[in-house]
């Protein structure tokens, strides 16, 4: 685009106003560089406009000028360059300020480094305190935990003595009938003991030897009365069959027999299955 | 300096920010800045007054933009932009421009509310456009025809 014809584009006026595109500030910006006749059409096109622009000014408010005027002497960094004429007087206060500056730094740089070597130290030996601490806390839980044990074996103990206690005291009571009951022919290794209080009616049972039984059976007690089996309960064997287990009550019985039944017991005794028996003496 | 810049800067910010106390606000700014970066003034890349104008416009117009209420700013400004145009207002004017203000009256109300919208309150061909409710292409149109009728009227003077 030659000289001319970029003046009459109208493009001059679009920049003057300042709503030309990025495209047409670009391509202006080139011709002006490129041609001086576009560059002094487009300064006098500013000049137009700054005129344009003078002929409109107003007179601020007088107490605008006051204002700044002292915003500025406030403001210490824009003295900086202007000819004062108390420069004598500014300067040795700012070096008198720095001097005053640098040793504080010293000073704050050194208490720092003081401080921050005493912290390290501290570290080091709450740290180490934390690690005994942190093994006390071990051994201390572990202790707990063995005395807790202890406590309850303690426990299991004291209720296993009362229950000899009391199995002791069934057994020594004169009232109460001791009934062995050897193994069938069938199990002759099988033994268990019957004591009945015929006054109180009471039966107790200890088992000396049963096999264990599978989970889905259970030995049944059985008191002979008049020639007919009578129900005296089911009992568990395990750990409980080393004690005096309480039984159902009867105030008549000839005999005591134990039948293996299917879990929960069986309303008649089955005779292939009797283990042991046992005639009450006298 | 102040004496001899700040009526037409004032008038600027003035022209921008449509009230006085904020124009006071914002003359006091432009000098401050002015004071601060004229170490940054390059006389080569143009004279000192277009500089000065344009911290002058860019402040004001920051000035404006940065007030929350813009869409209500928008509607203010054609009515502000016309009424700067009212006789009463122009009394204000600075005396020893009083030769040439005649000229301004000789352009047309119009023509000087679309120059004075894009070039003291930097708004875009779009916004002139939606503003006085003409189509884009006029904008054009009309902005080059109002600066060469400027143009024209400044020569005889």
């Amino acid at each position: 685009m030659d000289p001319q014809h970029f003046i009459s584009s109208g493009i001059i006026e679009l920049y003057m106003a300042g709503i030309a595109t990025d495209e047409e500030v670009g391509e202006l910006e080139t011709a002006m560089a490129q041609y001086p006749a576009v560059a002094a059409q487009v300064e006098a096109y500013r000049r137009s406009m700054e005129t344009y622009v003078t002929m409109q000014g107003i007179d601020p408010q007088p107490d605008i000028k006051a204002s700044l005027f002292s915003q500025i002497n406030n403001e210490p960094n824009l003295q900086e360059g202007v000819p004062v004429p108390d420069e004598d007087l500014q300067q040795p206060k700012v070096v008198s300020m720095q001097e005053t500056k640098s040793p504080s730094w010293k000073w704050i740089a050194a208490a720092a480094a003081v401080l921050l070597v005493g912290s390290l130290i501290l570290n080091y030996v709450f740290f180490n305190r934390y690690k005994e601490f942190r093994e006390y806390k071990d051994k201390y839980q572990s202790l707990l935990v063995s005395q807790n044990s202890i406590l309850s074996k303690s426990n299991l103990y004291k209720t296993r003595l009362e229950q000899m206690q009391e199995s002791m005291e069934i057994i020594q009571d004169p009232k109460v009938l001791k009934v062995p009951m050897p193994g069938t022919k069938a199990f002759p290794e099988a033994l268990a003991t019957v004591f009945w209080n015929p006054s109180s009616q009471q039966v107790y049972l200890k088992v000396n030897k049963l096999p264990e039984p599978t989970a889905d059976k259970q030995y049944q007690l059985w008191a002979i009365v008049d020639g007919k089996p009578v129900d005296m309960g089911v009992f568990e064997m395990g750990d409980t069959a080393s004690l005096l287990q309480k039984m159902k009550v009867t105030g008549k019985a000839q005999m005591f027999a134990i039948t293996l039944e299917k879990k929960g017991g069986a309303l008649a005794p089955t005779m292939e299955q009797m283990y042991v028996a046992g005639k009450i003496p006298g | 300096m102040y004496d001899h810049y700040s009526p037409a800067l004032y008038g600027v910010a003035l022209k921008v920010v449509g009230e006085e106390a904020a124009a006071g606000d914002v003359l006091q700014e432009v000098f401050v800045k002015i004071w601060r970066n004229i170490d940054r003034y390059d006389a080569s890349k143009g004279r000192l007054f277009t500089w000065m104008l344009n911290i002058t416009r860019n402040t004001a117009i920051d000035s404006l933009r940065s007030k929350n209420h813009k869409l209500e700013q928008r509607v203010q400004d054609v009515n502000s932009v016309a009424l700067m145009y009212e006789p009463q207002l122009a009394v204000h004017l600075s005396v020893d421009h009083l030769g040439l203000t005649k000229v301004i009256e000789k352009l047309q109300k119009d023509q000087r509310i679309i120059i004075d919208m894009a070039y003291f309150k930097g708004h875009t061909q779009e916004e002139i456009a939606k503003s006085l409710e003409i189509p884009l292409g006029t904008v054009k149109t009309r902005m080059r025809n109002a600066i060469i009728q400027l143009r024209t009227l400044l020569k005889q003077v």
